[in-house]
């Protein structure tokens, strides 16, 4: 029987502030998940730490709330090891962009199939509302005991010039738009990313629903064809993706800024070296025979065999 | 004749030194002599002074190093100058005619405390500073023959004979080396030709070169010296040996072990392991892939520790391989792969610490950081390989416990293993065993990854078919957070006794080794590249009537404490001697943890260089005269 919407539905408590943006992003996943009609047994879903790092216990498919800004390279070991999952990452600003900033530029380097949802909220909730790499200098959300003295990383244009091949922005509000960015991003072959924007009502009284509204555009209604059909065309889209990531002021573009579904996958670079990689990948070998090893004695004097002196 | 030589093999790093080696071992190997050789070397790629120390066998496979050497090979002047004490009376030098008038205090890579050390050395041995003036003072008074050759001329003259680029000319000199030293040793000329033909396997021309340089060379040498250093033919009766690095030898034991998804970040000296793995992703057999293995080199040791959890989760057996600097990096993922209990193994190899410390240099100062690395309490299993072919049985050990037991394990090695080349006997397959313990490649529908009913619960994995959570968060049976205090006691209870577990399970008998008479008097106590040295001392202290016994702790965690009281109560308090490459004798701490017991005395040593024989069968003796530490200090 096909799941639906509630088939990717647990029954764990979702213990967010009343009126988080999480809420939002929740939605769109669960509503993208029962759309894609993914079977929940081959999804995963990984996490950081933070207010975002609860989302896979409130998710029915495979969770990992991992430690705080290794998501990515615990996707990675996932992913590698068994191609055949779709593997999710939610993480917060502070996660994905801070302390786990070295990984996220290190996915898009390897361009593997693996889908990156960042919660975008500019604060540090869950320790009461620090300043987050997403937020711009100058500003004071209302737990900063003085203003932020350090300047905003662009996730748009660090995720572009990363290597990422599919570059997104939704916004928690805007539940349905989100949805089907989040269903292209899983549907696309390689690394996608998601900078979803979201309040954070208790932490952050700067970025409110109401900053938001009358700011945000779909990027998509500006004409923009973010889809590169031939190699040939990167380097023009990447800089007119790269340019629009700079807007930020009066007018804030959602939506899809860049795909590049031409650039080889990680999965298949590994598959050109492992040719049997694919169909049988790590996870799925058999390395025993019985309690044996598959590496028998017989095949490793072969493939050791340089190391074997025979005496005179 | 000789039935055992000790040599050094001296040169700027880059010169083809390890070239030499591997020819000698290769050579000395196929006339069924047992060989060990510690590579030591700078955290430098090109000109600091690096040095093979080998010890070459009739009688047995050698485990350890010793001093004096027999015989001295410089490709420079420097080696000359840092070893020529080492060389034992009545010994050989091969050295280049060329440097005969390099001065000691014009060298600038001879670091500054060993100029001076020489200065005061050369005064009293009315020595000018020259290689000339040393050269002559070695032969007239230490009576050690001193065959120098003119390698540029050596090579030149080659070069008319033969087509030798002049840019690769250099390169030679390592054949130079490798033909006399053969010649003194007394090789014959089919075992230098086989080494040739090994080392440089399919490259013709390489081959054809270095056999008409060696083969001259070692007619030169033969016509002009009689060596007192040649070899007695071997009384080994091994039809094959293997000749292996400590890097070579545990990537083979993963591969046999299953590995199939390793990830690393560079570092001195684990990574060759992981190029050794990368090497051989892809394993063919009869026309079908046996196996294929990610090899990942990752952005920095978090990732690669977190990446091969998430390769774990998947039910792959993962690795990851590093030494102090990386483990100090991935000690909070650690903890998580304890309070998932995922079956991750990390491999570790010592090197000098603190900090970078001494990258390129061996220690084990980091027994009770990897015992206890990470904040919490979890269950971890910690395997320490004493020599080679140990390696590569607990390489596949450290799978089959972490699977069964659903924890980390680290085996813990070092430097001097990992760039210890030698002569091992094959291992046998026939005994090796996969255990997968409890793991679930098939099922479906949400699962209690942590059942707590079980002990071992079954270890259900992403793919399987079960949907399944995991947290670093204190979690409930399903892997979701929870805080409950019933909850948290059943599941940290669960988690820890686990290791009670492995602790009544896995025999003591194979955590600890124990050699040695049993009516011994004295008992050294070491684990980890100890052995090697521990075992040759108590036999030559055996010959001088000093009754000593090794006692080889193998797994230190969960720690054989039964049987290690059995065995120490009957020795007296003053008979126990910690042996370790560390300044706190760190051992004999975790002795005391777990036993109570106290070991009073300890041979330490923290210079970075390995515990030689003969230093340490002379420490024993300084302890039974009454000296409660000795600390080691020999070797450039």
């Amino acid at each position: 029987m096909a799941p639906d919407l509630a088939d990717y539905k647990t029954d764990v408590w979702v213990d967010w502030c009343p009126g988080c943006g999480n809420y939002g992003i929740l939605a769109a996943m669960h509503k993208a998940l029962a759309e894609l009609q993914l079977p929940p047994e081959k999804a995963v879903i990984v996490s950081g730490i933070g207010c975002s790092g609860k989302t896979p216990h409130f998710i029915k498919v495979n969770g990992v709330h991992a430690i705080h800004g290794r998501a990515i390279p615990y996707a990675m070991g996932i992913k590698l090891a068994n191609p055949r999952l779709t593997v999710i990452v939610n993480g917060g600003d502070g996660d994905l962009l801070g302390i786990g900033a070295g990984h996220f530029v290190a996915l898009g380097r390897r361009n593997l199939d693996v889908t990156v949802i960042l919660h975008d909220n500019r604060v540090y909730g869950l320790t009461k509302g620090q300043a987050a790499p997403t937020l711009e200098r100058g500003l004071m959300p209302k737990a900063l005991p003085r203003p932020n003295i350090q300047d905003a990383v662009n996730p748009i244009a660090l995720a572009l010039s990363s290597g990422f091949t599919f570059v997104a922005r939704g916004y928690s509000l805007m539940t349905e738009h989100l949805k089907e960015l989040i269903k292209m991003a899983v549907r696309h072959k390689g690394a996608a990313f998601i900078d979803v924007l979201q309040p954070c009502i208790t932490y952050n009284d700067i970025h409110t629903p109401e900053y938001y509204r009358g700011r945000i555009y779909r990027v998509e209604e500006s004409g923009w064809d973010p889809v590169v059909k031939d190699p040939v065309e990167r380097r023009d889209k990447l800089l007119e993706a790269l340019r629009r990531s700079m807007e930020n002021g009066d007018r804030i573009p959602v939506g899809l800024f860049y795909q590049d579904p031409t650039r080889d996958i990680m999965e298949d670079r590994i598959a050109g070296r492992l040719p049997s990689y694919l169909a049988n990948p790590p996870a799925a070998q058999k390395i025993e025979d019985d309690g044996k090893p598959v590496i028998t004695e017989k095949i490793f004097r072969r493939i050791f065999a340089a190391y074997f002196v025979k005496t005179e | 004749m000789r039935d055992e030589a000790c040599l050094i093999i001296g040169g700027p790093q880059g010169a083809g030194l390890e070239t030499t080696a591997q020819l000698l071992t290769i050579s000395l190997a196929r006339l069924r002599y047992g060989v060990i050789s510690d590579r030591e070397y700078f955290s430098n790629i090109v000109g600091r002074h690096s040095y093979i120390h080998l010890r070459a066998s009739s009688i047995r496979l050698p485990r350890s190093l010793t001093y004096p050497i027999q015989l001295l090979g410089a490709m420079d002047a420097e080696t000359i100058f840092t070893h020529f004490q080492d060389v034992e009376r009545g010994g050989v030098l091969v050295y280049d005619l060329s440097t005969e008038n390099k001065a000691f205090d014009s060298i600038p890579s001879m670091e500054k405390e060993l100029v001076d050390r020489l200065k005061r050395l050369f005064g009293e041995l009315g020595v000018d500073g020259s290689i000339k003036s040393l050269v002559s003072y070695m032969s007239r008074e230490r009576g050690i023959i001193a065959a120098g050759l003119n390698y540029a001329d050596l090579i030149a003259s080659f070069a008319k004979r033969i087509a030798l680029p002049a840019q690769q000319a250099s390169r030679y000199v390592s054949a130079i080396v490798y033909g006399a030293i053969a010649a003194f040793l007394g090789l014959n000329q089919s075992s230098i030709e086989y080494a040739i033909a090994a080392r440089f396997r399919g490259r013709d021309q390489i081959i054809s070169i270095n056999k008409l340089i060696v083969g001259e060379v070692y007619q030169l040498i033969r016509e002009r010296h009689q060596s007192p250093v040649t070899l007695a033919p071997s009384a080994l009766n091994q039809s094959e040996l293997m000749v292996v690095s400590g890097n070579d030898v545990v990537a083979m034991g993963k591969i046999v072990g299953g590995v199939r998804y390793q990830s690393y970040y560079p570092i001195t000296p684990a990574a060759d392991e992981s190029f050794f793995i990368e090497a051989n992703e892809r394993i063919e057999f009869d026309g079908s892939d046996i196996a294929s293995i990610v090899v990942l080199q990752t952005e920095d040791e978090i990732a690669a520790i977190a990446s091969a959890i998430g390769a774990a989760l998947t039910g792959a057996r993962a690795a990851t391989c590093t030494s102090g600097p990386g483990f100090s990096l991935m000690v909070e993922a650690l903890g998580w792969a304890g309070i998932n209990e995922v079956p991750i193994v990390v491999t570790y190899y010592q090197r000098g610490g603190p900090s970078t410390g001494q990258p390129t240099r061996g220690s084990q100062a980091d027994l009770l950081f990897a015992l206890h690395a990470s904040h919490g309490e979890f269950p971890r299993i910690v395997i320490s390989s004493g020599d080679h072919l140990e390696a590569f049985y607990d390489a596949i050990e450290a799978f089959n416990l972490a699977e069964k037991y659903q924890m980390p394990v680290i085996h813990l090695l070092d430097k001097f293993l990992a760039n210890t080349i030698t002569t091992m006997l094959p291992p046998n397959l026939d005994n090796v065993r996969i255990e997968r313990g409890r793991i679930v490649t098939i099922s479906s529908g949400a699962q209690k990854r942590f059942d707590s009913f079980e002990k071992l619960p079954p270890r259900f994995v992403l793919g399987s078919g079960a949907i399944i959570w995991h947290s670093g968060d204190e979690h409930d049976e399903w892997g979701h957070i929870n805080e409950d205090p019933e909850n948290r006691e059943k599941m940290y209870r669960r988690r820890m006794e686990k290791l009670a577990l492995a602790d009544r399970e896995i025999p003591e008998e194979s955590r600890l080794s124990y050699y040695g008479e049993d009516d011994a008097d004295v008992l050294l106590v070491g684990w980890g590249s100890v052995k090697g040295a521990a075992i040759d001392s108590i036999e030559e202290l055996g010959k001088e009537g000093i009754k000593a016994a090794y006692m080889h702790l193998r797994i230190l965690s969960p720690f054989p404490s039964r049987l290690f009281k059995k065995i120490v109560e009957r020795f007296d308090a003053g008979k126990l001697i910690a042996v370790e490459h560390n300044y706190m004798a760190q051992l004999a701490i975790l002795i005391n943890m777990r036993t109570g017991a106290k070991i009073e005395k300890s041979i330490v040593k923290y210079t970075g260089r390995p515990i030689y024989q003969n230093e340490l069968i002379e420490a024993v003796k300084r302890i039974l005269r009454g000296e409660s530490r000795v600390v080691l200090s020999h070797g450039p």
